[in-house]
């Protein structure tokens, strides 16, 4: 992760989506991304220049762009139409993102075209973001790493959102995600919080 | 064997797909999903030893033409369809009339606070009315809002009048039964035909009624009714103690004539006439 002066920042081609730059790099806004949050609070899921990125609600394609000046490629999935034309738009100006007009929850249509990746990172609003994660935890490699971003909120709205994570948790336990770190958020963002899982199995040390 | 959009992998031996042009390989890819095999996992050096490409970057940039050209041409036939665009025009007259009320009000309270004695009378005049008295008023800029308005509703009749003709024809079945405009606010909330057809029928008369059936849900407060289909004549007509009777047979046959209109596409005259009796017959009219 690149750091200018306390600043999480990306370097790639700017003016994506009106976002500032500090000294000829792209600034990533924790208070917009939550993926950028989650590194402002100590995150230490390194993205690299070999990292392949499985990107889940890639939505209007900020925080994909981001991702992507720091991965080798990005499989941005994501199933609504507005902002897929957005995404296509950013992924015109970026070689290394692969848009994939695809629900989610149903990873056999687009299981054909990605390969396995060290990353999954999980963005989505969905009663089942577990669900979600642990079907598409088939393109993980062993001893890879997925992000969820669970937003608490948007599963169960009248319950605590740490009951919400608890369960999240609860689901994911037996899956092949172990659940490692939960980061809540504050103060960057309400009610959300990162889950750092990693996908078990023989443990392939990686390294750039 | 394995299938990947680049080939077939069976025992250690890979047959590449020949050739890279992004139609044929995206109509293999349509084969592949339906087929829905389990998934093993791949890496990109299959197909270089497939002799499918020879380098990453090729892969790479193969790969991203399939995926946006399929991205593309998927959301192209999506937005092409007629249905897609009653939505969109519906919820432009939704907004349309949002946006009159809205200026009709502050209008008047500008009025009003220019003529005193005016307050008591004019929370009286409604819509059309309202504008052809803020229309007279002396201050220049006043009248001329109240003239755009008048324009901006009559705009709203071209679109509803519009909006009524491309509903008979994208769904014959269910504008037969609730008129244009409701049947394209049902649309609308459902997010497509295809997605209307598969509805149950007491998600139709429930539809728009969001809040009151999640209170419902979590506290117990007594079931909505009716949702979007309560602007239909014959429910809101409906004395109080049947139109919840009402309400419940005409989204039964709703979800019929949605499916009639999805996978049929043609008006069911006798279907019509039956259904409109039923709802007649629930409404305690014979």
């Amino acid at each position: 992760m690149i750091w200018v002066d306390g600043v999480l920042v990306s370097s790639g081609e700017g003016g994506v989506y009106g976002e500032r730059i500090l000294s000829g790099k792209r600034v990533w806004n924790p208070y917009r991304s939550k993926l950028a949050a989650y590194y402002h609070l100590g995150g230490d899921v390194e993205i690299g220049s070999s990292t392949r990125v499985l990107y889940l609600g890639a939505a209007h394609g900020t925080t994909v762009s981001h991702v992507a000046d720091y991965a080798e490629i990005v499989y941005a999935v994501e199933n609504a139409c507005i902002p897929m034309r957005d995404l296509l738009a950013v992924a015109a100006r970026r070689k290394n993102i692969i848009p994939l007009f695809a629900d989610a929850t149903r990873p056999c249509e687009y299981a054909p075209l990605v390969e396995t990746v060290q990353l999954v990172i999980e963005d989505v609003a969905h009663p089942d973001q577990a669900g979600i994660a642990i079907a598409n935890s088939v393109f993980l490699e062993s001893g890879g790493a997925a992000i969820l971003a669970i937003k608490a909120r948007s599963i169960d709205v009248s319950r605590s959102p740490r009951e919400v994570v608890d369960e999240v948790c609860r689901t994911l336990n037996g899956s092949p995600l172990v659940v490692g770190k939960v980061i809540w958020l504050e103060p960057y963002h309400r009610d959300h919080a990162i889950l750092v899982c990693r996908k078990q199995g023989p443990c392939i040390e990686k390294r750039e | 064997m394995a299938s990947y959009w680049f080939g077939d992998v069976a025992g250690g031996v890979c047959r590449p797909y020949p050739g890279h042009e992004l139609d044929a390989l995206s109509e293999r890819l349509d084969l592949l999903i339906e087929k829905n095999d389990p998934y093993v996992p791949f890496t990109w050096e299959f197909a270089r030893e497939c002799g499918f490409v020879h380098s990453r970057e090729e892969y790479i940039e193969v790969l991203r033409s399939l995926c946006t050209m399929r991205a593309e041409m998927e959301l192209g036939r999506i937005s092409r369809t007629p249905e897609m665009e009653l939505v969109y025009m519906v919820r432009m007259l939704d907004q349309i009339d949002e946006a009159v009320n809205l200026l009709t009000e502050r209008a008047l309270e500008w009025h009003a606070a220019k003529d005193p004695a005016f307050s008591r009378k004019f929370r009286e005049l409604r819509g059309q009315k309202a504008r052809e008295m803020l229309a007279g008023s002396k201050n220049p800029v006043l009248s001329a809002i109240a003239t755009e308005m008048t324009h901006l509703s009559e705009v709203r009749s071209a679109l509803s009048r519009e909006i009524t003709a491309l509903a008979a024809d994208v769904m014959p079945n269910i504008s037969g039964l609730v008129g244009g405009v409701v049947a394209a606010r049902l649309l609308s909330g459902a997010g497509g035909l295809s997605r209307l057809a598969r509805l149950p029928a007491a998600t139709v008369q429930v539809m728009g009624a969001r809040i009151a059936l999640f209170s419902h849900l979590r506290s117990g407060t007594p079931p909505p009714k009716h949702g979007i289909i309560y602007q239909h004549r014959r429910v809101h007509a409906a004395g109080k103690a049947r139109r919840g009777k009402v309400s419940r047979t005409l989204a039964a046959k709703l979800a019929i004539a949605a499916r009639i209109d999805y996978y049929r596409g043609l008006p069911d005259p006798g279907f019509l006439e039956s259904a409109d009796q039923a709802i007649d017959r629930a409404g305690g009219r014979r």
